[in-house]
C-alpha cells in the first residue's frame, strides 16, 4: 500500500519541486487511468498491466500538451504554488466529472484473472494483485529515478529544480525540461492510479483520499525527493500494517498523521531531503 | 337575431364544457410537493432514481385523478447532497414557494437536518431519516416509511441463523465495523442477538474510512477460527474484505455484510465472488405484498422496466405514506395529516406500516442474500424469493 502510494507520490512530488506546481488534480489522472484499465479488461479482456503500454504514453504526451496549454502560463505568476493549487483544483473537478459522465458514479472493482488469489509462506498469505501493484510501483520508482539520475535530459531536470537561472545559462531549455517533467508526473500518475486499483475499489472522487495520503507521502519524504518519497511510502505502509496487527484500527489514522505532525515539527524539509 | 342566438349557444356550450368537459381536475389549483434531491454530485446516481420513482408516483396518481381531485406537481431542487443546502431548499420551498406537502430527501446526512426544520415549520416529512438517532431528537412531523435504519440492519440476518438447529449456527464472530454514525448504528443488533443466539463475539473492532487494507482483518479472523464474520461497512470496504477473504481463502460459515451488498455494482463487480453475501433491506422489488405487486406491474407496463431500484421502491413508498395521510384527512392540513398517520394503518410497497411516536414503524428488516449474482429475499420465509443458503460455500 505504501509503495503504491509512493509511486503516486513521486509524480507529484516532482511537479512540486521542479515547477512549483502542486498539481491538485494529479491522483485524479490516476483514478482516469483506472478507469482506462478497468475498461480494458472488461472489454477486451487485455490485463491492466498491458493497459498501461497504451495509457501511459497517452498520458505522457497528454501531460506534456496540458503543461503547455495551461500550467505554463501560471509558472509566471507571482505565486506559482498558490496559482497553481487553484488552477489544478479546477483541473481535478473537471477531470473528475469527465469520469462521472463516461463512467457514472458508480464504485468499480478491477479483478484481473490473479484477483483473489495469494501465495502462502507458512500462515501469512500475500495476495498476488497486491504483489503485482507493489512490483509495479517499485517499477515505476526505480524508473524515474534512473531517468532522473542517469539520462541528459533527467540531469536536466535536476538542474533546473536546483538553480533555474544556472541551467538556464548552461543552455538548458527550462519549458521543455518542464513539460517532459509534467509528462512523466502525469505519466507516474496514471502508473499508481492502475495499481491502486489492484488493491482498492474507486469511483471518480475517490482521488481525493489518494491526494491525502500523497500530500503525506511527499511531505514525510521532502519534497522533490524521489527516494524519500518511496521510502516514506514504504514506512506508510509498514505503519499501517504494524498498527493493524497490534493496536485497535481505528487508531491508524491518528497514528500516521500523527506521524505527518512530528515529521513537520522535527524536520520541516522531510526526512530525506539530501537530494533527488 | 340569428346570429346573437347562435352566439349565446356557443357561450353556452363554452361554459358547459369548462364547467363539466374539461380534463378531470384540469381547472384545479394543483397540490404542490417541493424539495431537494442531490441531482448532482456523486450521490447524483441514486438520486435521480428516486426522483423517477418520485415522479412515476406522482404521474400514476394524476392518472387516477389527483389527490383530493387536485393534480398533484412536483417542485425538486437540487441539494448536490449538501446537508446545509438541503436546509436552506427545505426553508425556500416551505417560505418562498409556499408547497403544500414537503418531499422525502436522500442521503441520511442531508435527509437528517431537514427534520428539525419541518419540526419548525410543521410539516410532515417522510423520508428515509438519518438513523435512529435523527428519531429520538422528539421530532413529531418526521415519519420513516421505511427508513433505512443501521440499527436494525441485521436484525432479519440474526433471525434467518435462528431458523437452523443451535448446533448448526456459527459459534464465534469477527465483527468489523466502519467507524462512523452507520456503522456504530449496526452494533446494537450484533450485540443483542449474538448473545441471543449464544454466539461469541471474539473481534469486535472499528476501522476509519477508507480502509487501508482488508488482509490483516482477515487473517486476525482466520486465525481465531471466526466462523461468522460480519463486515460492517460499505461497498469500498465491503469489496476488499470480500478480495481478502477470497485470496486468503477464509470461509466462514456466514458472512453479513453491511449497506455495500445490497447494491447492482455489487453483483456487477464482483461477480460470483459476491454470492452467498447476506445483509439486509426495508424494501426489495420482489416483495409480495399487494401494493408492490401493482408498482411491478404497472411499471413493466408504463416504463417496460422488468425491476426497479430499491431507492425506487422507497421513494414510492414514502410519497403512498404522505398522500394516505392526505386522503385520510381530506385536506392538507399538517397536524392532522401527521396525527392521522400515527393512528392509522399505511400500506405501502415496502409493506404495510403503523408508526410509533418516534414516527417509526416496528423494527424490521427483510434479509438478503446474493444467489447467483442476484440480491434475492431469503427471510421472513413468507416473503423469501428464494431458499437462503447456509452455510456459505467455500469460494471458487
Amino acid at each position: 500500500m505504501g509503495g503504491i502510494y509512493a509511486l503516486l507520490g513521486v509524480g507529484f512530488s516532482l511537479t512540486w519541486g521542479v515547477m512549483r506546481v502542486i498539481n491538485i488534480a494529479h491522483a485524479g489522472f490516476g483514478v482516469l487511468a483506472a478507469y482506462i484499465a478497468y475498461s480494458l479488461l472488461e472489454k477486451t479482456g487485455l490485463d491492466p498491466l498491458l493497459s498501461l503500454l497504451i495509457s501511459l504514453p497517452s498520458f505522457f504526451f497528454g501531460g506534456m500538451i496540458l503543461h503547455r496549454g495551461l500550467i505554463r502560463p501560471i509558472t509566471k505568476a507571482r505565486e506559482t504554488i498558490v496559482a497553481s493549487m487553484v488552477l489544478t483544483f479546477g483541473l481535478a473537478i473537471v477531470v473528475e466529472n469527465v469520469m462521472l459522465w463516461i463512467w457514472k458514479a458508480d464504485p468499480r472493482v478491477l479483478k484481473p484473472s490473479y484477483s483473489g488469489t495469494a501465495v502462502f509462506i507458512g500462515e501469512v498469505g500475500l495476495p498476488i494483485a497486491q504483489l503485482v501493484g507493489f512490483g509495479l510501483a517499485a517499477v515505476g520508482i526505480l524508473l524515474l529515478y534512473l531517468f532522473l539520475n542517469h539520462t541528459h535530459t533527467g540531469k536536466a531536470v535536476q538542474a533546473t529544480w536546483q538553480e533555474k537561472e544556472g541551467a538556464a545559462l548552461m543552455g538548458i531549455n527550462l519549458q521543455k525540461v518542464s513539460e517532459i517533467a509534467f509528462g512523466l508526473a502525469i505519466a507516474a500518475a496514471g502508473m499508481g492510479g492502475v495499481a491502486m486499483a489492484m488493491m482498492y475499489t474507486f469511483d471518480p472522487p475517490v482521488h481525493n483520499f489518494w491526494l491525502i495520503y500523497m500530500f503525506l507521502v511527499v511531505i514525510v519524504g521532502g519534497v522533490g525527493s524521489i527516494l524519500g518519497t518511496a521510502l516514506a511510502g514504504l514506512i506508510l505502509g509498514v505503519i499501517t500494517g504494524l498498527c493493524m496487527a497490534f493496536i485497535p484500527y481505528q487508531w491508524i489514522n491518528v497514528l500516521t498523521f500523527g506521524l505527518l505532525i512530528v515529521v513537520l515539527l522535527v524536520r520541516p524539509q522531510g526526512l530525506f531531503k539530501t537530494g533527488v | 337575431m340569428k346570429r346573437k342566438l347562435s352566439w349565446l349557444i356557443l357561450i353556452f356550450a363554452f361554459s358547459l364544457f369548462f364547467l363539466y368537459g374539461g380534463p378531470a381536475g384540469a381547472q384545479q389549483k394543483p397540490i404542490v410537493i417541493g424539495g431537494s434531491l442531490p441531482l448532482t454530485g456523486v450521490w447524483a446516481e441514486t438520486a435521480k432514481v428516486i426522483q423517477r420513482g418520485y415522479e412515476f408516483w406522482v404521474e400514476e396518481t394524476n392518472a387516477k385523478g389527483g389527490l383530493l381531485g387536485r393534480p398533484v406537481k412536483l417542485v425538486i431542487y437540487d441539494d448536490e447532497g449538501k446537508p446545509d443546502s438541503a436546509v436552506k431548499l427545505a426553508e425556500k420551498a416551505i417560505t418562498v414557494d409556499k408547497v403544500d406537502l414537503l418531499l422525502g430527501g436522500y442521503p441520511g446526512t442531508a435527509a437528517r437536518p431537514v427534520m428539525p426544520v419541518a419540526e419548525k415549520y410543521k410539516m410532515v416529512y417522510v423520508s428515509m431519516g438519518g438513523h435512529m438517532a435523527s428519531f429520538t431528537q422528539g421530532y413529531t412531523y418526521s415519519f420513516g416509511a421505511p427508513p433505512l435504519m443501521g440499527e436494525w440492519w441485521f436484525l432479519g440476518a440474526f433471525q434467518w441463523l435462528e431458523t437452523f438447529p443451535a448446533d448448526q449456527r456459527p459459534k464465534r464472530a469477527a465483527v468489523y465495523i466502519m467507524n462512523n454514525p452507520v456503522g456504530t448504528a449496526l452494533l446494537s443488533s450484533i450485540d443483542e442477538y449474538t448473545k441471543k443466539l449464544g454466539i461469541q463475539v471474539i473481534i469486535n473492532e472499528k476501522y476509519n474510512l477508507p480502509l487501508p487494507s482488508a488482509e490483516p482483518l482477515v487473517m486476525k479472523a482466520k486465525q481465531m477460527n471466526c466462523d461468522l464474520f460480519i463486515s460492517g461497512g460499505v461497498f469500498p470496504d465491503g469489496v476488499m474484505t470480500v478480495k481478502a477473504a477470497k485470496a486468503l481463502k477464509y470461509n466462514p460459515k456466514a458472512y453479513f455484510q453491511g449497506v455495500g451488498s445490497a447494491i447492482p455494482a455489487w453483483t456487477k463487480e464482483l461477480g460470483e465472488d459476491g454470492n452467498a453475501i447476506v445483509s439486509g433491506t426495508s424494501y426489495h422489488e420482489k416483495l409480495n405484498n399487494p401494493s408492490n405487486k401493482m408498482l411491478i406491474k404497472r411499471v413493466k407496463e408504463k416504463l417496460n422496466m422488468d425491476s426497479v431500484d430499491t431507492y425506487f421502491g422507497f421513494s414510492v413508498a414514502w410519497l403512498q405514506t404522505l398522500f394516505a395521510g392526505v386522503e385520510g384527512t381530506k385536506g392538507l392540513d399538517q397536524t392532522k395529516i401527521r396525527d392521522w398517520l400515527r393512528k392509522n394503518k399505511v400500506e405501502t410497497v415496502a409493506g404495510t406500516f403503523t408508526f410509533d411516536a418516534k414516527g417509526l414503524p416496528a423494527p424490521f428488516t427483510y434479509t438478503t442474500q446474493v444467489v447467483d449474482g442476484k440480491i434475492e429475499l431469503i427471510y421472513p420465509a413468507d416473503i423469501r424469493s428464494h431458499k437462503g443458503i447456509y452455510p456459505k460455500p467455500a469460494w471458487k
